[in-house]
């Protein structure tokens, strides 16, 4: 029988290159989509216009908070979804048997989450920077800024899947339960002060270096930034290893 | 000859909600504290052997046990205990390791619907750390082989049941997997597509895969496998070649004879020395006997030393159904 197989399947880069491939079927099958990909644009526009409007808000706010929005319901919005819509479709059982680990299907979700998260919070950033172009940018934070506030809000979507189920609607229950309040104790569209819970809450991390990367001085101090990504990557590796655990417990319970 | 797979006492108990009670409330013996109506015992204790190169059937009714064994020798499920050696390896130690040498087409998996034919080959050779360039031969190959190249550009929600069925077994055998597993391979496939499907099973066959395939069809098993494993109520009831299964109903070796006049003596004919027994049913009579040819050359000379004409006569042999039906009732043979 012909062989054509070289990389041994257990090690960290064959599971990591695994894992995109399945991030691509996840983009294909997932994202792209008509609907997906208007709802993704549409989103974080009519709601520019909405915060815009009317109101007295500096632009600075509006950006940093609708990047924070975006990020975090654009992120966490299909992860939730994958694994229950999986299980319904038959298609994670033929999953599992190929030669992946739990943890490779996982951080596929993750990178198609962190993908998809990316390319949309850049919209209100785009057209913040078209209509008050008035901000001495630091592109690199911003662009670091999004890149572990995707990976956090992602690996923070991955624990909503847990419940063994498969029916996507009884994730989307527990998603909207656990994402709103954290969108509400946010600084969205003020500062950082204003918001008495905001340390609890991993968006205020992300919105402080967006206020950085716009030009406002962090609320945390004079190496906030240092702080914010800090905290970021704290919380994406917790969510992600409570994830891995979580998964880990539950996975042969969606076949049994 | 050696093993490819090796399957030693092998268990899975599923819990009802009360028994979940019972293990989350910390009793110190969960096994004590539940009683026997509290675990289901989907596969219980059970252990066979598959040689290299067989095509190996676990055949069974709906809910004996065969698509959880299926599983958890594809990684789907953890045993609750039993060992699993495939290829030497021992499966729950190595399952990535094992899973790359191991094909399977699940019995409820689905293709993914929203990608096409090649790009579900494509994704599994990934998955499979095939090279794109053999990927890409690979997947050319086994449309064209299947039949479904025509196809491979079209989304999988447009395939037929069979169409979608030979793309499931395309994508096992993406990788040129040593072990093929194949949960229900034919179960709601037509006439057509059931025989290409079997064919291919043959084909494959025959260049050295093992084949471990699960049906509740007997003329599937009788059909295709070297050997047969006969399962129920989760254990393993019966073991052996189609052939010695059959063996094992030699008592269903019968003549269905009609004579004219309708009337015999069954003291005379019993006597008779391959005749083991008579008994009248409707208008004729099943005559069971050692040998068909013998018992035939009996009664044929009986009817003449008797003046008896023989209206009809048709010989009756065991079916594998009546082994499953004898071995599904009795509990073994």
């Amino acid at each position: 029988m012909q062989e054509f197989i070289s990389d041994s399947p257990t090690s960290l880069i064959t599971q990591l290159k695994r894992s995109f491939a399945i991030m691509k079927k996840d983009l294909r099958i997932y994202y792209n989509k008509g609907p997906v990909i208007i709802q993704g644009i549409l989103f974080p526009v009519m709601l520019f216009f909405a915060f815009t409007i009317g109101r007295n808000i500096a632009p600075v706010y509006i950006i940093s908070g609708l990047m924070a929005m975006v990020l975090f319901l654009t992120s966490t919005s299909i992860g939730p979804v994958v694994f229950p819509w999986e299980t319904r479709q038959m298609t994670l059982e033929r999953l599992i048997t190929c030669p992946v680990s739990i943890k490779t299907i996982l951080l596929g979700n993750l990178w198609s989450s962190l993908v998809f998260g990316c390319v949309f919070s850049t919209i209100p950033l785009i057209l913040g920077m078209i209509l008050f172009f008035e901000f001495q940018m630091n592109y690199f934070l911003i662009i670091m800024g999004i890149i572990i506030a995707a990976l956090a809000f992602s690996s923070f979507s991955l624990i909503l899947s847990v419940p063994p189920t498969d029916m996507p609607a009884n994730t989307m229950i527990l998603t909207i339960l656990v994402k709103f309040p954290i969108i509400f104790i946010s600084p969205l569209f003020m500062p950082v002060s204003f918001a008495p819970l905001a340390i609890v809450s991993p968006l205020t991390y992300f919105i402080d270096i967006i206020n950085i990367g716009l030009g406002i001085e962090s609320s945390f101090g004079y190496l906030g930034f240092f702080f914010d990504f800090i905290i970021l990557m704290v919380f994406s590796l917790l969510s992600l290893f409570a994830a891995f655990f979580l998964h880990e417990k539950t996975i042969t319970r969606r076949f049994s | 000859m050696t093993n490819a797979i090796e399957v030693d006492n092998l268990s899975k108990h599923f819990h009802t909600p009360k028994a979940k009670k019972l293990f989350l409330a910390k009793q110190k013996s969960f096994e004590q504290n539940a009683t026997k109506r509290d675990v289901i015992r989907a596969v219980d204790n059970v252990s066979f052997h598959v040689v290299k190169g067989e095509i190996f059937g676990l055949l069974g009714p709906n809910g004996a046990g065969k698509t959880t064994t299926i599983r958890m020798l594809t990684g789907v499920l953890k045993p609750t205990a039993g060992k699993i050696t495939i290829l030497g390896r021992d499966f729950l130690k190595n399952r990535i390791v094992i899973q790359q040498i191991i094909g399977n087409v699940p019995e409820m998996a689905n293709a993914y619907l929203d990608l096409s034919g090649f790009q579900n080959l494509e994704l599994i050779g990934e998955l499979y750390g095939v090279k794109k360039t053999e990927r890409i031969k690979q997947a050319e190959y086994l449309l064209k082989k299947f039949g479904i190249f025509e196809s491979r550009n079209l989304k999988a929600k447009k395939y037929s049941k069979g169409m979608r069925q030979r793309l499931l077994l395309c994508m096992a055998l993406m990788s040129n997997p040593k072990v093929l597993f194949l949960d229900e391979p034919t179960s709601g496939l037509d006439v057509q597509s059931s025989i290409i499907i079997k064919n291919l099973i043959r084909e494959y066959h025959k260049t050295g895969m093992t084949i471990v395939l699960t049906t509740h069809n007997m003329d599937v098993a009788n059909e295709l496998c070297d050997r047969i494993g006969i399962i129920n109520k989760g254990k393993l009831v019966g073991l052996d070649t189609p052939e010695n299964l059959l063996k094992l109903m030699q008592e269903y070796l019968a003549l269905d004879v009609s004579f004219e006049n309708n009337y015999i003596n069954e003291k005379e004919m019993i006597i008779l020395p391959y005749v083991k027994k008579i008994s009248k049913i409707g208008k004729k009579y099943r005559i069971i006997v050692s040998s068909l040819n013998d018992g035939l050359c009996d009664i044929v000379e009986y009817a003449k030393s008797n003046n008896l004409k023989i209206d009809k006569i048709n010989t009756y042999e065991p079916h594998l159904q009546d082994v499953f039906i004898q071995i599904i009732n009795v509990g073994g043979v």
